[in-house]
């Protein structure tokens, strides 16, 4: 039964990953550059929301738990990572001249920023939603799992982000023109496409995605400055793990990654889960190295398959 | 007013600091097909760039139809009528066939679907593999779709490098076949050919280049002839 609860967080923790990941593999696909900033960028969105929900606070009816001021401030969220994106690339990375290393330290550099900008304003201490914590669905309780209305919101919302954006690159003209970019830029100015305009509309859907997830990454824990940052490197292994510059192979990878990372406790609890085990066996390797153990499993697959599950051989 | 579709008169340009077309003038007239020849690096695939805007004339004019386009970005150039087929990486390989042809007319106001619609009654095997990936295609084929995308929107000029590199020789024949096919639509088309003898056999006229500037030029017949071009260019 303990084996169910594992797999409810990994499936809350996947879609934050999921919603991060999309927009560093759009990213990369089309600017050609790896965004350190785009940790940061979640950072930006999980702000700026909890700035509006503070203003406008619940306005009324709820949803599974949350405020219908929430989804606003979530709304709030995505439209201010977005525009902060657009911001930054018509401000910093599209004048400059760099080849990608260049545009990857740069990016380090916006991310610093964005995160002072966060600290200076919050401070350093970690802030919440004020929304009224929620007891585990009581029909679940009998299978071990402790999952809230909450965080089934999450899984919902990101479902439904992601089911938009898949309906968007593949019946959408945008969305052809995103692919065809991603595939061949060359051969998309060829052809007429307005490759600057399709790269704004790249950033502006890859921020507000990574918006989006920096939201529920707020709700699903606390709000800090470091909150994207920290959560970056997971995001980067499933974007790596799925195949770099492909979409749903992020989707993928960042599903993968969040389920090993929640599933990792369960190395300390084997006896619990496997048969013939003693009910006492276990590795002693608790959640504490849940990123770790995603690393190793994403360098043992690169190792097989260095072009990424998704990915295509080069 | 120049009477020419297409004119490049006078043009220097190259790649960064690298000057790669010296003074160079040519020029391609309605419904004709023009080859470019010469030894690699002699400038062909260059003139085709800066035809097309993917590189700024350094010196002198490119003009369509009289209008100076040199510098104009490539996008701006496809709604001016101008098409353009790469010599490599000319599809979208991870797009299906159907989509290749949806984004070479982006630039259409209207009239997509009846344009698609006759590409695909003139190249049947692009119809029966519709939704086939177009890294699925083989290399012939592939030429096949670049050339399709490219006439989506219907250009009066269509620029062509290197139709038959890397094609079988059989497939390299069906490819320039579909070439004269295009042309015969009131398409005309200046094309660069390492092929000579088989670019020139499909030619009205050709250009001879060499270290960036023409060195001789005239009626594809009369350049197949030469006896000078011929041992020079023609590995005759």
């Amino acid at each position: 039964m303990v084996l169910l609860d594992h797999i409810a967080s990994g499936l809350i923790f996947s879609s934050i990953i999921i919603l991060g990941s999309i927009g560093l593999s759009l990213v990369y696909s089309i600017a050609d550059f790896a965004n350190f900033a785009h940790g940061d960028t979640m950072t930006v969105g999980a702000y700026s929301s909890f700035v509006t929900f503070g203003a406008i606070g619940g306005l009324g009816g709820a949803v599974l738990g949350l405020p219908l001021g929430f989804f606003v401030a979530l709304l709030a969220g995505i439209a201010v990572a977005a525009l902060v994106a657009v911001i930054t690339e018509k401000v910093v990375y599209e004048g400059m001249d760099l080849d990608s290393i260049g545009m990857l330290i740069t990016s380090i550099g916006i991310a610093f920023i964005y995160r002072a900008v966060v600290q200076m304003w919050f401070g350093a201490d970690a802030v919440r939603y004020d929304i009224q914590a929620l007891r585990p669905i009581e029909w679940l309780l009998p299978y071990d799992v402790r999952v809230t209305e909450h965080d089934v919101a999450i899984v919902i919302s990101a479902a439904v982000l992601v089911t938009g954006l898949h309906v968007l690159l593949q019946y959408s003209d945008l969305g052809r023109k995103m692919r065809a970019m991603a595939d061949n830029p060359d051969l998309a100015r060829v052809s007429g496409i307005r490759t600057d305009r399709i790269k704004l509309w790249t950033w502006v859907i890859g921020a507000g995605l990574a918006g989006s997830g920096g939201v529920f990454l707020g709700l699903f824990n606390l709000l800090r400055p470091r909150m994207g940052f920290d959560l970056l490197l997971l995001i980067f292994a499933a974007v790596i793990l799925g195949g770099i510059g492909s979409v749903y192979g992020a989707m993928l990878g960042a599903f993968l990654i969040g389920m090993i990372h929640e599933l990792t406790p369960l190395l300390s609890q084997l006896g619990a889960v496997l048969p013939y085990l003693p009910d006492t066996f276990g590795l002693p390797i608790g959640n504490q190295y849940g990123s770790a153990i995603a690393f190793v499993i994403m360098v043992i697959v690169l190792l097989f398959r260095p072009q990424g599950i998704a990915g295509e051989a080069v | 007013m120049s009477d020419h579709v297409l004119e490049l008169a006078d043009v220097d340009g190259g790649y960064g600091e690298v000057q790669v077309l010296d003074d160079l003038s040519l020029h391609l007239d309605e419904n004709e097909i023009v080859c470019l020849i010469g030894p690699n690096g002699a400038g062909k695939s260059t003139v085709l760039k800066t035809a097309f805007g993917l590189l700024t004339p350094w010196e002198g004019n490119v003009l369509y139809h009289g209008r100076e386009i040199g510098g104009m970005a490539p996008e701006d150039i496809v709604r001016e009528g101008i098409g353009f087929v790469p010599q490599t990486d000319n599809v979208f390989g991870s797009l299906t066939i159907d989509e290749n042809l949806r984004m070479g007319g982006v630039a259409r106001e209207e009239g997509l679907e009846e344009a698609i619609g006759r590409l695909y009654e003139r190249f049947q095997l692009l119809d029966e593999k519709r939704s086939a990936k177009a890294r699925t295609l083989s290399g012939g084929q592939r030429q096949v779709l670049a050339f399709a995308r490219a006439l989506v929107m219907e250009p009066d000029v269509l620029l062509i490098d290197e139709p038959s590199a890397g094609l079988a020789p059989n497939t390299a024949d069906d490819v320039f076949g579909h070439v004269q096919a295009v042309n015969e639509l009131d398409t005309a088309i200046l094309m660069v050919e390492q092929n000579a003898t088989k670019g020139l056999g499909i030619s009205d006229r050709g250009y001879v280049l060499d270290q960036g500037t023409v060195r001789f030029e005239g009626s594809a017949d009369g350049l197949l002839e030469d006896d000078e071009v011929s041992k020079l260019y023609l590995g005759g």
